[in-house]
């Protein structure tokens, strides 16, 4: 039924970078370019879909909610088609042609609704600078038909004022959070509260998807592992009873040793030669 | 013989004896020293991902509780040690590992894998001794070798056996944290506490030791 909503769009300069593709469009691109990590994620309800890569079927029935990848993809432009399943790519209902995916990056690429309802798609650059330790970071992207929004966590804003297709985010400490979302300003809750596990040294990718007016909005999640930082030291211990250096009545007592051997050989020394 | 000669005689043995004392003690209280550094960093080593033809798909969850199997009790029958393990994360304002005040309990730093882990460190640090409370329980850590047995005791109830491979002491200025602290690699136990000569004015060791233990 929401394929109503799916109208063709000729994307051109507008979509920046896209995604997850097999072996053969690996070889087409520089060698020296660091790879991305591109994964996908399908933020338009009720609307399964194929998606072509380069002409290529590279996810098939692709559903609603769900995140694909993340993929290695070399530095490069892609094209990229949605269709409806087993439909031909002629009959795409979206499409983004010349995106580019930069090299080294981590990029997560949205089809979701924009803020009137329409596909779209929006490639988002991940931050996946390493967390402190005991941190976790918690990011928040609007990409659903609705108005701007707040996001609370145990009750109070963290996030203001977020619209489509921005997102918001920081580090926090690690554990459990529940959050929801409000209109801007309001108490009206428009998604959840739902209970958050932030695990210590990930980014949580937390996507607003839907429509307020379908009354679907909901959420699609993404993490990203291995951000964390080991702690800064390991002080374990200020007795001192296990110190394995020598201190410096080690040497006093070593120095009074060869003194006293060397005075003593000497004096008996002389006394003996005396004697004679 | 005379009472000049006698004298001499005993600075000689005073002064021998005194050289001897200073080389018990310097034998006693040498470095640890390194073992099984290379195991060690191989463990380590980041293993290899599979990587199949196919894109992973997973349905976008939010993310649940995914609950480690933390250890309850460390034993380490060669240097006589059983010992409470709490579960710790970092002190708030250092960022350093908050090891338990309490010397003869030690921390599971909780923030890194639990024992049901399939790779990376799961790590227990404990104190080697405090100022007030005398000797802790990794004060004997030092003299780990590999071969030595660790036993380690889940919340599951299941004790899982280690056996060491390394032991290493590191300038606490030099120590690779984040490799002992890494979620990749093969799964492996790291044990922690201090070590090497002790600075008495900041109260303070120079080293860490540090043990790689594999599970058995």
């Amino acid at each position: 039924m929401q394929f109503a909503y799916l109208r063709r769009v000729a994307a051109g300069g507008a979509v920046a970078a896209l995604t997850f593709v097999g072996a053969g469009i690996a070889t087409a691109t520089p060698a020296y370019a660091a790879d991305s990590k591109v994964s996908v994620v399908h933020g338009i309800p009720d609307t399964p879909v194929d998606v072509y890569v380069n002409g290529e079927k590279t996810l098939e029935n692709f559903e609603p909610g769900d995140v694909a990848g993340p993929l290695d993809l070399p530095e490069g432009q892609y094209d990229i088609a949605l269709t409806k399943p087993g439909e031909p790519i002629g009959q795409a209902i979206l499409t983004a042609d010349d995106a580019e995916v930069p090299g080294g990056a981590n990029i997560s690429i949205a089809a979701h609704l924009d803020a009137e309802g329409q596909p779209t798609i929006t490639p988002f650059v991940n931050d996946t600078a390493k967390v402190d330790a005991g941190k976790a970071r918690l990011i928040v992207r609007h990409t659903a038909a609705a108005p701007a929004v707040d996001v609370r966590a145990g009750g109070s804003p963290v996030f203001e004022g977020l619209t489509n297709p921005n997102e918001a985010k920081g580090d926090v400490d690690a554990g459990n959070v529940s959050a929801d979302v409000v209109l801007a300003g309001t108490d009206t809750v428009v998604i959840g509260p739902a209970d958050l596990n932030l695990a210590e040294g990930t980014a949580t990718i937390v996507y607003a998807i839907g429509s307020a007016e379908a009354e679907n909005l909901s959420v699609v999640a993404q993490t990203i592992e291995g951000l964390h930082s080991a702690p800064s030291g390991v002080p374990s211990g200020t007795g001192g009873q296990a110190g394995t250096g020598l201190g410096t009545w080690w040497y006093a007592l070593a120095g009074t040793g060869i003194l006293l051997l060397v005075a003593g050989g000497a004096r008996a020394a002389v006394v003996r030669s005396g004697r004679r | 013989m005379t009472v000049v000669n006698r004298g001499a005689l005993a600075a000689v043995a005073a002064g021998a004896a005194a050289l001897a004392v200073a080389a018990v003690v310097a034998v006693v209280s040498r470095p640890a020293g390194n073992v099984g550094t290379e195991q060690a960093a191989a463990l380590a080593s980041p293993t290899p991902s599979v990587t199949g033809p196919a894109v992973a798909v997973v349905p976008g969850a939010l993310p649940g509780n995914a609950e480690p199997v933390r250890p309850v009790r460390l034993r380490i029958p060669s240097i006589g040690v059983t010992a409470r393990v709490d579960p710790v994360g970092v002190d708030e304002r250092t960022k350093e590992f908050d090891v338990p005040p309490s010397v003869d309990q030690i921390g599971w730093y909780r923030y890194g894998p639990g024992l049901e882990t399939e790779s990376g460190s799961v790590v227990i640090a404990g104190h080697v001794d405090s100022a007030e409370q005398g000797r802790g329980a990794f004060y004997r850590l030092r003299e780990l070798a590999p071969g030595d047995t660790v036993t380690a005791t889940g919340d599951d109830g299941t004790e899982r056996t280690y056996r060491v491979v390394a032991r290493e002491e590191y300038d606490k200025t030099k120590i690779p944290l984040e490799r002992y602290f890494a979620r990749d690699g093969r799964p492996r136990l790291t044990l922690i506490t201090c070590g090497g000569p002790f600075d008495a004015d900041a109260r303070r060791y120079r080293d860490n030791i540090v043990v790689t233990a594999s599970p058995v």
